[in-house]
């Protein structure tokens, strides 16, 4: 076993008893134990899962970023000093003042690398499970042989096998061999859907849930080049993937796109323009405390009582039209 | 002829630094600001194999990287330097031998 191998192995393990779990599940629930659904819905389980014991981290997360708050006029005045300073030298510094800040007060917004890296391992033990899976090898533990070649020969909709690339039917397309249009079809698709949901939401973060200062800072630039940099990377891999690790990746998404809504509904960044939206909302419900304790109660417009008329297009230019 | 020396004793955390300044252009902008440290761990290891070789720097590395985990405190946290600096640091990060030559 190489040294990549043994950093995988217990990964390997615990994702193959978290696909064989589900599998067990789903096909007992009367799902049909080969049918590509049925592993599909385990592998959406399985990211259900990972992404559901990331949670504690992301809200870790909002929560020094609510008390940033708290800081704010301490780094105003971070960001006052270096103000108009675009050199290397005085950027560096500034980012030095600002970690210690962050450090002093417990505010650190960031959330290291960890989560990052963390679903990279469970990536790459899918991809190696489906790959060994594909050749009908057993894996390294809940996955017997014979549960392998089930997934191994598990096909959506009947005809697109899990293990199954892009990539691969575009080589036997090339060489004029007999290929499965139904796989690149439903990869091509994947990826959009991909890009997709990324771009929605990174769109909410950047139109509803970023302070001004935010917007006028370099960091936003970088996230910026992101949301146009990955649908690159989403084209590339899921050239590359089989379609099982591509379904994970898919699902993966479509959790951050709504973890991010509720977030951006319910915990906005202070400032930004979610934030005004919620507390417009609370102040209709009359549920809005401000800070001295007082409940804020907005008037609601009064809708009239009456249903108006429907009134024809010519007609109502005779009512109300512009007099000239 | 120290030269050479130097240029064949460099190479490996020559190489470091090439592999570290394509990951940091190429994948450190994907997910943006992430780390609760200044410099952020990729910097630090740059600065880190700069300083000390392909080995140690590594191993500086790979501790730095334990310590980063969403329940570190963060903050201000360099890369401890040598007493003594033999060699000059080009613009691009590659670790050369003090010259006369090119600046």
């Amino acid at each position: 076993m190489d040294l990549l191998g043994i950093i995988l192995w217990p990964l390997k393990w615990a994702v193959e008893l978290l696909l064989v779990a589900f599998h067990w599940l789903f096909s007992n629930m009367g799902l049909g134990y080969d049918d590509g659904i049925t592993w599909v819905l385990s592998i959406v389980g399985l990211v259900l899962v990972v992404r559901a014991a990331l949670i504690p981290i992301f809200v870790r997360q909002i929560k020094s970023q609510r008390k940033m708050l708290e800081v704010a006029p301490q780094l105003k005045k971070i960001q006052d000093k270096y103000k108009g300073k675009k050199d290397q030298f005085s950027r560096e510094a500034m980012s030095r003042e600002t970690m210690e800040l962050y450090k002093r007060t417990g505010t650190n917004p960031l959330s290291s690398c960890l989560p990052l890296l963390l679903q990279m391992p469970i990536f790459f033990a899918l991809f190696s499970v489906l790959n060994d899976a594909q050749h009908g090898k057993a894996g390294v533990g809940p996955l017997d042989a014979a549960r392998a070649e089930s997934f191994g020969q598990a096909s959506l909709f009947g005809v697109a096998p899990l293990h199954d690339s892009f990539a691969t039917q575009w080589t036997h397309m090339v060489a004029g061999e007999p290929y499965i249009l139904a796989v690149m079809i439903i990869a091509a698709t994947m990826v959009v859907l991909m890009t997709a949901s990324q771009f929605i939401t990174q769109l909410q973060i950047v139109s509803k849930n970023m302070s001004p200062e935010t917007k006028a800072s370099p960091m936003f630039k970088q996230q910026r080049i992101m949301l146009y940099l990955l649908p690159l990377v989403f084209a590339f891999s899921g050239v590359a993937f089989p379609l099982g690790v591509m379904f994970y990746w898919l699902t993966s998404n479509i959790w951050t796109m709504v973890q991010q809504f509720i977030v951006i509904r319910n915990m906005p960044t202070p400032g930004s323009e979610a934030a005004k939206a919620r507390e417009e909302r609370l102040a209709r419900k009359g549920k809005l405390v401000a800070n001295d304790g007082d409940i804020i109660v907005v008037e609601e417009p009064k809708k009239p009582a009456q249903r108006q008329q429907p009134v024809g297009k010519n007609r109502s230019k005779k009512q109300t039209g512009p007099k000239k | 002829m120290n030269r050479v020396v130097a240029t064949v004793l460099l190479f490996p955390r020559n190489v470091g630094v090439l592999l570290l300044r394509v990951y940091r252009a190429v994948i450190s902008p994907l997910y943006g600001d992430v780390c609760r440290y200044y410099p952020s761990c990729s910097a630090y290891a740059l600065t880190a194999v700069q300083e000390h070789g392909l080995v140690i720097g590594s191993g500086l590395a790979a501790r730095r990287l334990a310590r980063c985990h969403p329940w570190a405190a963060g903050g201000v946290d360099d890369v401890p330097l040598k007493r003594t600096r033999r060699y000059r640091v080009t613009s691009f990060g590659f670790v050369v031998a003090p010259s006369h030559g090119k600046g």
